[in-house]
């Protein structure tokens, strides 16, 4: 700017354009004219151009302005030439397309009428848009129906939960039920009928089905075998019975690689009838868990953990746990105490208890059950432990109970059944009710009198829905061999494991959430289940495929189920046949029938003769050889394989491990040293073991866990997959291969010597110990009852206000201020609190490579502490997501001010302004947050996208995350209750951990609330904040763990 | 201009300045052909050699960036809870050793310090292009770099956002910005006589014009003279409070955190004096062979050298010192985090072996130059200054890494390992660095040509004046 212009800007600037030629181009040219242009003269006139341009027609290119005729047709096209036609196909693509054309072949083929599938033309009532809805059904797993509750967006399920109205979830789920919403959406599902490998469609199945039929016809079915998993299904059970009316010579075998077999036939010797077992920890007061898991395993899981977990506040009267086991598991983690012990020797233990008691007045009947001298405890502290448990049995007569797992034998099963007769404790923590399976057994027994007959070439067809029998029968079997002895063999499943290579006929089963169906809990209450979805890639379920063989093959599942039940109407309590529509909606919307639970048997007398012959028996056959014992377990994390395809749960750490993407040879230290298993310092890289078994010999990796028994190996099943699953293939190694029929849970003998070479684990928390530290608190009852002892001093110094520079922000005039609660004491470990952040927070799973690294993306994880000696240690477990620090040290130092806090205390992620310096998780104390280091998500594929929950981001590479307290819940809540014009009510509001926990350990609410129950717990004597010192005045409080000890065996 | 007598070499009588800072018998001319020597004379084999390894360690860097731009920050080892590791362990490495430029520069201009004059343009370049190298970590070491470049400035955007300026690390974007831009000035500055000179005395057309650009008009008119020193000496003024504050803004990177092992106030003076530290160990390691292969040798002198060494062994006293009042305080206040950190975690820890080398380097090899024969033995000092560099790098690993991989909860522990685009990324700064130093060698003076003639026309009024009794100042 010129020297002269040194008055106010604009006046100097219309000076100089009101000079002719001052300036050049459009502008200048007008002011040339004498048009000077107000600026809203400009602005009416830039309008009127807008609307002219609209009528204009332009023109794409030079040659269509010249029209070029080719061209033009060209143009006429929406998009150029080739556009239309497929992109250069790359594998996956190609295979995806190849996959879905020749599912599609194959619906079009065989399900005429899709039921109840129509696209919204007209907008149905109850369906907003944007609005899930939930839909009632359950899942059978070991033949039991836990009841679900699945939020569907938009006809997509995406989202697993408890059913609340079911006595066997309580509104929790498992991590397995949970993680069924991968295996719906699992682009590895089988997806093709085959025969003999060639693609056929339903009906020729069925057509070769009636021929098949026609020729067991004519002896009755004497060649026709069923292999099936256990069932309590009335639908299946009819469908079995009318099978056998056709084919009376036909026969029907359950298999389950985990079977309760040992119970059912103890139970059976002691009541000379087969009952089941039913448990009850709401009166319990004293529990003997004989190598039970029964907070970590099993159908009563749900409702165990439950009732368990509602005894471990002191205010509520506290139960005490003893847990006796080989391995540490979820029970054992949550004992008051525990011993370890081989599997083998449990036995001995529970003989030596019926001794002590047998000693004592008033339980004389167990004194013949003791076993002798033979069977006295091996040293002083297990002596020590007989008498103290026996004494506290003895003095909780009438509300103790001994429970005992699956893997011990019948004698053991029997003995307990004693026991707890003894202790008057049936009818109030354990009673008896009928069977409800169809088949009482389904271990190795029955499968091996099948193999029996096939190599007795007895069998001609053998229909298989059982769960890939080829993988999980016992190995001594060779049961995949054998298969390819029955001329014809038909099997249903979800993937095309290992089982189905060499099947006359290959039929892709519908997932649970694809299918009719019905189940039975535990106590026997029907639930229907209903899919939430018509089958992706024209699944069969297991009601169709029997069907096909009645000839019915052609009716819906659907159809088959709605008959059966109204024919039973009458048999339901309540129910009438007059409107059976409506009550049939009703079923399907309340997930369980009411009124058809089976009432327990009132009827029984324990033979307590048959109980110590069953023991002699056992006694005299035990394994007292030398030897490394070795002792199968399920699997937490993919149970008996079938959940190996699911990457949640692959990636899930084990609860007591730590381990994720594989399984391991768990041993004690003592152990690790004397087979001279070596550990690279500071790493995850532990020795390859070879185990020797009867002739088998299978390679594993060491992995050592203190609290193991010595001179005993737990090897858990369910992994070294070798099917067409690719997220299964490849992971750990298959610890079925020494499992022998008549061994099918443990035995002594093993020969263990080390391998060459050292395998790297992915595990997420390798420390074990807690540095002193003490980030997860407990106390003992005592200490805890006397008010003066030094945990009150310890506690205080953990919570409350402290000094500071600063003044707090004041949260009290806030609608709501929410906080959390978790109660160590509640919490046992289970991890399904994991699995359900994951499904809801869209939460990618990094594999393996990246855990090793450390890049694992759960936002909310379970740490887990031993204490005292390295070989015997109690054990404690804290779940820790985002604390929501008041004054949060991620905060400050966020550059770009991505990680804020709201006015009602949440520390928020913005995840579109963060830039990932990580400074953030730097600065956090916790190590709560997950930063996205390579790109997680864009590569899903589209059908695993469907599981995604629309109300979370997808987070992209390079940015943080955290747990946010499930903010779209709480805004969900909000916006509804503001319609409604009230405020959010305590417990109607819960995030999506809270909603997965079996026990009732974590509490969500609004600390604003003086009656809510976060409020209360907030205010409890056990409430402490986890690094307090820090002052970051955390959101989440923690609650002191009580261990109620038993003064007996605490002293010393 | 200048006197073309053959002065007799100056002797020193300045008890304070006992030994040599000029050697042999100079004149401007002499200078002048000793000082220009080496950016007329085409390279020889050795520069392109150099060069050609250089080259080699800048393509690195452009191959682990671009495949770090290509896969994301999952390329590199770091993981939860090593959110920084070779990132900003590089960045503040760097950083460290721009700061001997500024210092030499800045300071020692102000305190009158005539040592200085032969080896600040050397030690200025280093800085620029240490800052240049460390200038690439907060950008690259995000997640989302195309963000991060222009949301961690303040700018007036429609939504409103700033950056936090709570945040150290929008303090260190200005910082570092700052400084750099102001030791380029600096050195720019100060460059203009000598490019005059060399645009003089250039034989081809080409770089005749190139220098004049670059020389922007220089006459040497005493108009001329006097602007130049007065914006000379200004600048000095504004970078000698950026010697202290850039280190400082960094050091509170850690310093500002709740991180036991970071939250530590002694950082900031700790953080400049190891700066310092490293700087001048840089400059000597690169010294040491450049004044040899390019003649320079009798003006810098065996004096410069001892000097810098003197220099190490207080910072290296200072960062020692740093050392132990840390472990003081970890000790003496009690927070049992901080003293498993100091105590157990970097003493005995899975990263010891780095531990102890820093230890080694930082603190045992300086005590070398307590004697004067190391610190006027070349190969002594040039092996120490190496073995610094090393250990400044290790400590900015040991405050780095070992305090995150270990922090308040122990379920959360994990180990850190480098990957390959780790090490590619670090040697290619490497190569940058040298890339650009080589560079400079090549068309620039490595030694202020302007400055050193001032000072043999001072030392020689001062030899001259001592006897005369006339005045002291130049």
């Amino acid at each position: 700017m010129s020297a002269s212009n040194d008055g106010p800007g604009p006046i100097a600037d219309r000076d100089e354009m009101a000079v002719p030629g001052g300036q050049t181009g459009a502008q200048g040219q007008e002011a040339a004219r004498g048009r000077v242009s107000l600026p809203i003269v400009e602005e009416a006139r830039a309008q009127t151009e807008v609307q002219s341009r609209q009528v204009r027609k332009y023109w794409r290119s030079i040659a269509e302005k010249e029209g070029s005729r080719s061209l033009s047709a060209a143009a006429a096209r929406e998009f150029p030439a080739g556009a239309g036609e497929l992109p250069e196909p790359n594998r996956r693509a190609f295979m995806q397309l190849l996959g879905s054309s020749a599912a599609l072949a194959g619906v079009a083929a065989c399900h005429q009428p899709q039921e109840q599938t129509v696209p919204f033309v007209r907008r149905p009532e109850e369906i907003t848009p944007g609005l899930p809805q939930h839909f009632a059904t359950g899942y059978s797993l070991e033949g039991y129906a836990t009841g679900l509750l699945v939020e569907s967006h938009e006809g997509r399920p995406t989202k697993i939960e408890g059913n609340p109205d079911h006595r066997d979830s309580l509104g929790a789920a498992r991590a397995f039920e949970q993680a069924l919403l991968l295996g719906l959406y699992d682009d590895d599902r089988a997806k093709q009928i085959r025969h003999n490998g060639e693609p056929v469609a339903w009906r020729q199945f069925l057509a070769e089905v009636a021929l098949l039929s026609a020729r067991h016809g004519s002896d009755g079915g004497a060649r026709l075998r069923f292999l099936t998993d256990p069932t309590a299904s009335p639908m299946l059970g009819e469908l079995r019975q009318r099978l056998l009316l056709k084919f009376p010579n036909a026969k029907f075998t359950s298999y389950s690689p985990v079977a309760s077999d040992g119970a059912a036939d103890g139970l059976s010797a002691a009541y000379g009838r087969g009952v089941e077992a039913r448990h009850d920890l709401a009166r319990g007061a004293v529990i003997l868990a004989l190598d039970s898991d029964f907070l970590g395993d099993g159908p009563e899981q749900l409702r165990l953990s439950r009732q368990f977990s509602a005894h471990r506040a002191p205010s509520a009267g506290m139960n005490r746990l003893y847990v006796v086991e080989p391995g540490l598991s979820v029970t054992g983690m949550s004992a008051d105490h525990r011993l370890r012990l081989r599997a083998g020797d449990v036995s001995r233990f529970a003989q030596a208890i019926a001794a002590e008691l047998g000693g004592r007045g008033g339980f004389s009947q167990l004194a013949k059950l003791g076993g002798g001298r033979a069977m006295a405890p091996s040293d002083a502290h297990e002596a020590k432990w007989v008498r103290a448990v026996a004494a506290d049995l003895a003095n909780n007569r009438g509300r103790s109970l001994v429970i005992v797992g699956r893997r011990q034998p019948a004698a053991v099963h029997a003995l307990a059944a004693a026991l707890n007769a003894a202790l008057d404790n049936v009818g109030v923590t354990v009673s008896y009710a009928a069977p409800l399976l169809t088949d009482l057994r389904s271990g190795s027994a029955p499968i091996a009198a099948l193999a029996q007959e096939i190599a007795a070439g007895q069998v001609d067809t053998l229909v298989i829905t059982a769960r890939n029998p080829a993988y999980s029968a016992p190995a001594d079997l060779k049961f995949d061999k054998l298969l390819g002895r029955v001329p014809t063999t038909v099997y249903h499943a979800l993937y095309e494991d290992e089982t189905a290579p060499g099947r006359t006929f290959f039929i892709p089963a519908a997932h649970p959430l694809e299918s009719w169906g019905d189940g039975r809990a535990t106590d026997g209450a029907i639930t229907i289940t209903q899919p939430l979805i018509a089958p992706l890639w024209g699944g069969i379920s297991d009601i169709e495929v029997l069907a096909a063989f009645l000839g019915e093959g052609d009716q819906t599942s659907h159809k088959l189920l709605r008959r059966s039940w109204q024919a039973k109407l009458a048999s339901i309590p309540g129910a009438t046949d007059v409107d059976y529509d409506q009550v049939w909606e009703k079923w399907l919307a309340d997930g369980v029938i009411v009124g058809t639970e089976t009432t327990p048997l009132g009827d029984l007398t324990l033979d307590f003769g048959a109980v110590a012959r069953a023991l002699q028996d056992s006694n005299s056959a035990a394994p007292k050889g030398a030897g490394i014992e070795i002792v199968f377990a399920p699997d937490y994390k993919v149970f008996d394989g079938r959940f190996a395809n699911a990457s949640w749960l692959q990636e899930l750490p084990d609860p007591i491990t730590k381990l994720t993407w594989d399984n391991a040879a768990l041993m004690s230290p003592a152990t690790a040293k004397a087979l001279g298993v070596e550990v690279e310092r500071d790493s995850d890289k532990f020795s390859i073991l070879a185990i020797e078994y009867r002739d088998r010999r299978i390679h594993a990796p060491a992995l050592i866990v203190p609290g193991h028994a010595d001179d005993c190996i737990t090897l858990p099943l369910g992994y070294g997959r070798e099917g067409s699953e690719r997220v299964a293939r490849g992971v750990g190694f298959n610890a079925g291969a020494l499992r022998m029929t008549d061994a099918p849970w443990f035995d002594r003998g093993a020969q263990v010597m080390r391998a060459t070479g050292m395998h790297l684990f992915g595990i997420t928390q390798n420390h074990w110990s807690d540095e002193g530290r003490e980030p997860a608190m407990e106390v003992t009852l005592a200490d805890f009852q006397n008010e003066h002892s030094e945990f009150f001093e310890r506690i205080e110094g953990r919570r409350g206000p402290q000094a500071s520079i600063h003044r707090p922000v004041d949260y009290s005039n806030q609608q709501y201020k929410w906080g959390m609660a978790i109660d160590l004491g509640k919490c046992t470990g289970c991890s399904a609190c994991v699995v359900a952040c994951q499904a809801e927070n869209n939460i990618p799973v990094v594999g393996r490579d990246n855990v090793v690294v450390g890049r694992e993306m759960q936002w909310l994880r379970i740490d887990r502490y031993y204490t005292g000696e390295i070989e015997d240690p109690e054990v404690v477990v804290q779940p820790l997501g985002c604390v929501h620090c008041e004054t949060a040290p991620c905060e400050y130092v966020c550059p770009v001010n991505a990680t804020v806090h709201s006015d009602e205390g949440l520390n928020e992620m913005v995840y579109n302004r963060c830039i990932g310096t990580r400074y953030c998780s730097n600065n956090c104390p916790y190590k709560v947050r997950r930063f996205n280091f390579l790109d997680y998500t864009s590569e899903t594929p589209a059908v695993r996208r469907m599981a995604m929950n629309p109300e979370v981001t997808v987070r992209s590479r390079g940015i943080m995350e955290k747990c946010t307290y499930c903010v779209q819940r709480i805004e969900k809540k909000r916006i509804e209750t503001r319609v409604e014009g009230r405020a959010i009510k305590d417990g109607e509001l819960v995030t999506a951990c809270q909603q997965g926990c079996p026990s009732d350990a974590i509490v969500f609410g609004n600390l604003n609330d003086p009656t809510s129950r976060v409020t209360k717990l907030h205010a409890d004597a056990r409430r402490y904040d986890l690094l307090h010192e820090i002052g970051t005045r955390p959101r989440t409080a923690y609650l002191a763990r009580v261990r109620n000890r038993n003064p007996e065996l605490a002293k010393g | 201009m200048a006197s073309t007598s053959t002065a007799a070499a100056p002797k020193s009588t300045d008890p304070l300045e006992p030994a040599l800072l000029i050697e042999g018998a100079q004149t401007d001319a002499s200078l002048n052909a000793s000082l220009f020597d080496h950016v007329w004379t085409a390279p020889g084999k050795g520069w392109w050699g150099l060069f050609g390894i250089a080259l080699m360690g800048l393509a690195m860097l452009g191959i682990g960036l671009t495949y770090t731009l290509y896969k994301g920050i999952g390329a590199w080892g770091n993981n939860i809870p090593v959110g920084w590791a070779y990132d900003i362990i590089n960045f503040v490495w760097w950083i460290g050793i721009g700061h001997a430029g500024t210092l030499i520069s800045a300071i020692l201009l102000l305190l009158q310090q005539k040592w200085r004059t032969s080896i600040n343009r050397f030690a200025e370049a280093m800085t620029l292009f240490a800052v240049m190298c460390a200038l690439l970590f907060p950008l690259f070491h995000t997640g989302r770099p195309w963000f991060a470049a222009y949301w961690l400035l303040p700018y007036p955007s429609v939504n409103g956002i700033w950056p936090q300026f709570k945040s150290p690390l929008v303090w260190d974007v200005f910082a570092v910005s700052t400084y750099f831009t102001i030791s380029l000035l600096f050195w720019f500055l100060g460059l203009i006589p000598d490019l005059a000179s060399l645009r003089d005395s250039s034989k081809s057309p080409t770089k005749r014009m190139i220098y004049g650009i670059f020389a922007m008009g220089w006459r040497g008119s005493g108009r001329h003279w006097a602007e130049y020193k007065w914006s000379y000496l200004l600048l000095a003024g504004l970078s000698t409070p950026l010697v202290l504050s850039v280190h400082t803004i960094v050091s509170f990177d850690f310093a500002t955190s709740v991180l036991p092992g970071w939250h530590t106030t002694i950082f900031p003076p700790y953080f400049v004096a190891g700066a310092v530290f490293s700087g001048f160990a840089m400059v000597l390691s690169w010294m040491v062979p450049a004044r040899h292969f390019l003649g320079l040798k009798h003006v810098v002198t065996m004096k410069h050298l001892e000097n810098m060494n003197k220099v190490i062994l207080a910072t290296g006293m200072m960062v020692s010192y740093g050392y132990v009042m840390e472990h003081f305080i970890a000790w003496y206040s009690g927070n049992p985090y901080e003293f498993a950190v100091f105590f157990k975690v970097r003493q005995r820890g899975p990263f010891a072996p780095i531990y102890w080398l820093m230890v080694f380097c930082n603190v045992v090899v300086p005590q070398i130059f307590w004697s004067k024969k190391a610190r006027t033995n070349i190969l002594i000092m040039w092996i120490a200054a190496l073995l610094v560099n090393v250990g400044m790098w290790c400590e900015r690993f040991v405050i780095i890494v070992t305090s995150l991989h270990r922090d308040f909860l122990p379920s959360k522990w994990e180990l850190y390992a480098p990957t390959w685009v780790d090490w590619s990324i670090y040697i290619g700064t490497i190569g940058l660095f040298s890339t650009l130093f080589l560079l400079f060698l090549k068309f620039v003076p490595a030694v202020a040509a302007t400055e050193v003639k001032e000072l043999r026309h001072e030392m020689a009024h001062h030899a001259h004046g001592a006897t005369a009794a006339g005045e002291a100042h130049g």
